[in-house]
């Protein structure tokens, strides 16, 4: 009976229901953003306009677009891996810093080639951070100290931590200002490669009609490997979360961990696999983010920019599945790189883009469209129950 | 002829194509007891939900000592002088018993709460209806009896003049349950009326003036007590004498389920004391007793849930005590858990996704770790239809399911695992006669197969009729060993309460 | 002698002025916590109760006024929260988050476009609170003296409100009601309590609390206001609420623990690197946590063992 036009007809809905959601709360958070735009005198639309451009506009812009996208993409993943579980973690900023700091540190100081140091590196910074967050797993398996406290202390922690390292243990010796607090430079090899698509826009044959504006555009497209490898990762996540027994037992324990339990899963196991995972996903973030864009671990670099706040707002408004969760946070990127180019060009504050952030989450925090559909609802249940059944 | 507290008229309530309660009259006159009889499912808590306002009726009316009423929420009926002694206390662990009575009705001084009247007041509303609680105790230090007369004290604290009693005694014992009735006499004598909803018939001929009997959403009959007996009540309510089912006798193999000495301690407090028992291939084994003896704790003992404090767990000879969940599944065992929602299903997961639970990485669901969806489909499709599950695709959510089938699916979902041992917990709790008996048929189906099965029910009928032996659990002990047929009902009532029968 | 005497008021002057903001969002926690709404957005909410109370004082310059306007924030965004969770159902942790995204967002948007600076005003014109004279004290007493010296009026005002809240949750008919509420909602529904009211309009007053912490963060010691000022102050009184087991009396003691560690980080600033020193107030809220856990459990264990 499934197989009829019925079951279709739920997907359908299903989808509508998934879509709708998200896109109606960006579409009002933008509203309200130019509400307050206009009544700080700026005009909303100059500064959507100049937002676009600005992030998409051309190749460079794309790229800084998705060079952002990366960590957040990672940060990301670690919020749906661990809340799908059931575990509210909000810990990816201390993860994706440690994993910063880690992977800094290696490719700067092990001797040896550049992709061994990078491999390496990338290998500790999931360790690292996969052992950092399952430390917050223990304090709650242990002693009850509930993830909402344990990971934002730690996110504290973690980012004071760093910066005495900095500042103290590894500052760059070759750094001759005294307010820089920042590791030492990596090595042009000890760095992720650049994706030579300005290259491969060349190379296409000349008959090729756009071929001109390809190349125009991509001109200056600058974007390192680590965005591949992300991508590849969220494809990996997917089919875990979705396609596999693990996946399977990490969703209905998020659902009812008293349910898991009676069927069979090992609740402590399943807590700290899902905090590795989690860990090493945000951690990974970071190690990109140095390796890739920054070169060096510069003190404040993941708590200025909230990359991992991002991860979870694109997480969040994704409803915890890999793939929307990389969308959100191309959306998101886009709107910090447009913000960047609006502050730039109209003097308007990048903030604007965190107050619409906070607008988006807001509204993905209940469900919008049972509100919208309310009424509607009320009145056929009435007639068409489809609930059948017996008297309790 | 006494004043007319309150009359129903050709109440219907349907639950979308279900009628809950078809054309039911009723009506209740000054100082009487009133109960409504019938089965599980009868109807006969529908109508006092409605009655109640917890329940809209979807035609009929309501009177109120000759007024028309329409209640929307239970405020609107006690504001009318209609209190409901729920199945479920409503009560505030911490504060004291006096504090929970006069909630909403507090003595004021000021804005402040007059601690010294409160506890005068409630001392003094308890001696008059001589229902004795000391006003200052706490909640949580209160057993189960002082409970429920928090919960009346309460009703008449708002001066309830109709008083609805709920299956009251579902969770009494014995000496308790010969109070209650005591205070029921009581109220009516002070002139308060009375219903009482139950399908002991015992209480029934006890306390009753006059007696309606539901069955299947309507009323079949109207009697005065002095005008009826237990066996005609008992022929109303079920529409038949209750059949005797014919059940094979099955020599029993080797025991493949065996319980030794199981010991649990919580708190400081002996829940299981030195438990013994075993359940044989082919064998049903029933576990009677009141609720809150200890059941729940033996069932998440025996399957993993919660860790033993002493003794040992075998599975087909196998020690499994100190084994996980899954290591049991894997041996053999099976399990339909207590309470549906809390822990046998996720309401927000889809159908196919409970279906699949403790399944999931065996063949043909999963291969090297990755789950194979159509399989998984198919099977969920195959189980629903197998065990009637009304839904209309396997991808809906298991709370859009009404309680009687989502029970089915999950003992569905335990059933096919087609395992050696099943512990079979209130397996038929809250679903209609007819899934009932089909429940009960493949229970014995899997006896016939030659599995184990170990069947905790606080329906003493399902036990009595299912079971090949029955072991009595009473404060965590067994009280009593009986093969079928060697005890009858009141005996096995006498050890459930803790008393001793004579041989 | 007098010298470590002098040094232990200066401690103890610390201690309370790191622990009164503390106190008072564990308070307004209190009663969210009671009122069954789980309320993250604290740390938001008193970050943009701190702005608008700066930024009254800074451009109105009258104090009532600013510590209105404080209130009155904190009123408005635990409303939002509460509506949000309660009546609209929303997911109480995205809820708080997003709230305190939106704090973030918007005080770093209004320094920019009213102050036009990106981390810090610190405008030397402006007054904060009036510190409660106490220089009778100075002569007679100079170490009470140096003990109390420079606190202001809200400073007493958070231990004050501390015991009204006690009052009010333990011996008026709102507060009784209140805790039943948090006891067992559903109770509380049954009997015809209009139970979603009180769970909005409870959280909404007392996050007038968090608008007074607001004012002594930006107007108190120091007057400015700088990004983070909050600097996760409201979910250490989260924990804090956990500890004292949600009751007023309990707070004081809870958020003494955490002025103390934060005094200790800033007594300690010859001895150690600060950055290192800034852990010890999230340490020890961690700390705290875990041990108050295996403490209470082992008197459980050995209540069983007798």
């Amino acid at each position: 009976m499934s197989k009829n036009g019925k079951g279709s007809g739920r997907t359908l809905s299903g989808l509508l229901d998934a879509l709708g959601q998200p896109v109606i709360a960006v579409l009002i958070s933008f509203l309200i953003g130019a509400v307050i735009l206009f009544a700080s005198g700026y005009n909303p639309l100059t500064a959507y306009g100049t937002m676009i451009t600005g992030a998409f506009g051309k190749g460079f812009y794309l790229s800084s677009t998705l060079s952002r996208a990366t960590p957040i993409i990672m940060g990301g993943l670690a919020v749906c891996i661990a809340w799908r579980s059931g575990y509210e973690c909000m810990g990816g900023e201390g993860q994706m810093i440690f994993g910063a700091m880690v992977s800094a540190l290696i490719c700067y100081y092990m001797p040896g080639p550049g992709i061994v140091r990078i491999l390496v590196a990338f290998a500790a910074a999931c360790l690292v951070g996969a052992l950092y967050c399952m430390f917050s797993g223990w304090l709650w398996h242990r002693f009850k100290v509930t993830f909402v406290i344990s990971t934002l202390m730690l996110n504290y922690i973690a980012n004071y931590v760093c910066s005495y390292l900095t500042l103290y243990v590894f500052r760059d010796p070759a750094s001759t200002d005294i307010n820089a607090t920042q590791t030492g430079k990596l090595i042009e090899s000890a760095r992720i490669g650049r994706i030579d698509l300005p290259g491969l826009v060349n190379s296409l044959p000349d008959g090729l009609p756009f071929k001109e504006g390809l190349v125009k555009y991509f001109k200056g497209f600058n974007l390192h490997w680590g965005f591949v490898i992300t991508v590849v990762l969220v494809i990996l996540t997917w089919v875990l979360l979705k396609k596999t027994v693990f996946g399977y037992r990490s969703r209905m324990n998020g659902l009812n961990d008293r349910f898991a339990l009676y069927g069979g899963v090992a609740p402590v196991k399943m807590l700290y696999v899902v905090m590795f995972l989690s860990g090493a996903a945000a951690a990974l973030g970071g190690s990109f983010e140095v390796l890739g864009s920054k070169y060096r671990y510069v003190d404040q670099m993941i708590f200025s920019t909230g990359y991992a706040w991002s991860g979870m707002v694109a997480a969040l408004l994704a409803n915890f599945d890999p793939f929307g969760t990389m969308f959100a946070s191309i959306l998101l990127a886009a709107l910090a790189t447009g913000g960047a180019a609006m502050q730039r060009s109209a003097g308007i504050p990048i903030e604007t883009v965190k107050m619409i952030e906070g607008v988006i989450m807001l509204l993905m925090s209940v469900k919008l469209l049972r509100l919208f559909a309310f009424r509607h609802k009320a009145k056929t249940t009435a007639t068409a129950d489809e609930k059948g059944g017996d008297e309790e | 002829m006494a004043e007319t507290m309150f009359e129903m008229r050709h109440i219907k309530k349907m639950y979308g194509t279900l009628a809950a309660n078809d054309d039911v009259s009723i009506r209740l006159d000054k100082g009487e007891i009133l109960c409504i009889v019938g089965e599980n499912g009868a109807g006969k808590s529908t109508i006092m939900k409605v009655l109640y306002g917890l329940e809209q009726p979807t035609a009929g009316e309501i009177l109120v000592r000759g007024e028309r009423v329409r209640f929307r929420t239970p405020s609107d009926a006690m504001a009318k002088g209609i209190g409901m002694v729920q199945q479920h206390f409503m009560l505030f662990e911490d504060l004291t018993v006096a504090e929970n009575i006069v909630f909403k009705n507090e003595v004021r001084k000021g804005p402040f709460l007059d601690r010294k009247t409160t506890f005068e007041t409630v001392r003094q509303l308890s001696e008059k209806y001589a229902l004795k609680i000391d006003p200052k105790a706490k909640i949580s230090d209160c057993q189960v009896g002082l409970r429920q007369r928090v919960e009346i004290l309460k009703i008449l604290y708002q001066n309830a003049e109709i008083i609805i009693f709920d299956e009251p005694s579902a969770v009494l014992t014995p000496l308790e349950v010969e109070g209650l009735l005591e205070t029921m006499r009581n109220l009516a004598a002070a002139g308060k009326s009375i219903v009482l909803i139950t399908h002991k018939l015992q209480e029934v001929m006890a306390v009753a003036d006059r007696i309606y009997v539901m069955r299947l959403g309507k009323v079949v009959a109207e009697r005065r007590k002095s005008e009826t007996s237990a066996d005609e009540l008992a022929y109303l309510m079920v529409g038949h004498h209750p059949a005797t089912r014919d059940i094979p006798a099955i020599a029993p193999g080797r025991p493949l389920l065996e319980v030794k000495d199981l010991c649990l301690e919580n708190d400081g407090r002996d829940i299981l004391k030195s438990v013994n028992l075993h359940v044989d291939a082919g064998e049903v084994v029933g576990i009677a007793g009141v609720s809150g003896n200890g059941q729940s704790e033996l069932e998440a003992c025996i399957t993993g849930l919660t860790a033993s404090t002493g003794g040992t767990v075998l599975l087909d000879g196998k020690d499994v005590t100190k084994a996980t969940v899954h290591e049991r599944r894997e041996n053999g065992m099976a399990h339909i858990s207590e309470d549906r929602f809390l822990w046998g299903g996720a309401t927000e997961g889809m159908l196919y996704e409970n279906a699949l639970m403790a399944k999931e990485d065996k063949a043909p669901f999963s291969k090297h770790g990755f789950l194979n969806k159509r399989s998984i489909s198919d099977y969920a499709d195959d189980l629903m239809k197998r065990f009637k599950v009304k839904a209309s695709s396997n991808t809906q959510k298991l709370h859009e399911l009404s309680g009687g089938n989502a029970q089915k699916l999950i003992t569905g979902r335990e059933i096919m695992m087609n395992s050696p041992v099943l512990i079979c917990c209130e397996p038929t709790r809250g679903i209609d006669i007819g899934a009932q008996e089909f429940i009960h048929d493949e229970i014995l189906k899997k006896r016939e197969n030659g599995d184990a099965v170990l069947l905790i029910s606080s329906e003493l009928t399902e036990i009595m009729t299912l079971s090949d032996r029955i072991y009595v659990l009473f404060e965590g002990k067994i009280a009593g060993e009986f093969k079928r047929g060697a005890i009858d009902e009141k005996s096995l009532g006498i050890l459930m309460l803790g008393g001793k029968i004579n041989e | 002698m007098t010298l470590s005497a002098d040094y232990l008021a200066q401690v103890f002057n610390t201690t309370i002025r790191y622990l009164t903001p503390i106190l008072l969002i564990t308070l307004c926690a209190n009663i969210c916590s009671k009122s069954r709404v789980f309320n993250i957005g604290l740390e938001g909410t008193l970050l943009s109760s701190a702005f608008f109370a700066y930024l009254v004082q800074n451009k109105v310059g009258n104090i009532w006024l600013a510590v209105s306007v404080g209130m009155l924030t904190g009123m408005l965004f635990t409303f939002i929260i509460a509506l949000f969770i309660v009546k609209l159902n929303g997911q109480p942790m995205i809820v708080g988050m997003a709230v305190n995204t939106f704090s973030q967002g918007l005080t770093t948007f209004l320094l920019q476009t009213i102050f036009h600076t990106k981390g810090v005003v610190n405008d030397v014109k402006v007054t904060g609170l009036p510190k409660v004279n106490l220089t009778f004290l100075e002569e007679k007493f100079p170490i009470v003296y140096k003990m109390f010296s420079k606190l202001t009026a809200v400073d007493y005002l958070a231990f004050v409100l501390a015991i009204v809240m006690f009052i009010i949750l333990y011996r008026t008919v709102i507060g009784f009601r209140i805790r039943c509420i948090g006891i067992n909602p559903e109770a509380a529904k049954s009997l015809g309590l209009r139970v979603d009211r009180y769970r909005v309009i409870a959280p909404t007053l007392s996050g007038c609390m968090i608008g007074l912490a607001g004012c002594l963060l930006s107007l108190g010691s120091v007057t400015m206001f700088m990004q983070d000022i909050s600097a996760a102050r409201g979910y250490v009184a989260l924990a804090a609420n956990n500890l004292c087991l949600g009751h007023p009396l309990g707070a004081i003691a809870s958020s003494a623990l955490f002025g103390f560690t934060k005094a200790l980080s800033q007594i300690l600033q010859n001895v150690a690197p600060m950055q290192l020193l800034e852990c010890i107030p999230y340490a020890s809220t961690i700390a705290a946590m875990a041990i108050y856990y295996a403490v209470t459990t082992r008197k459980h264990k050995k209540r069983k063992a007798l």
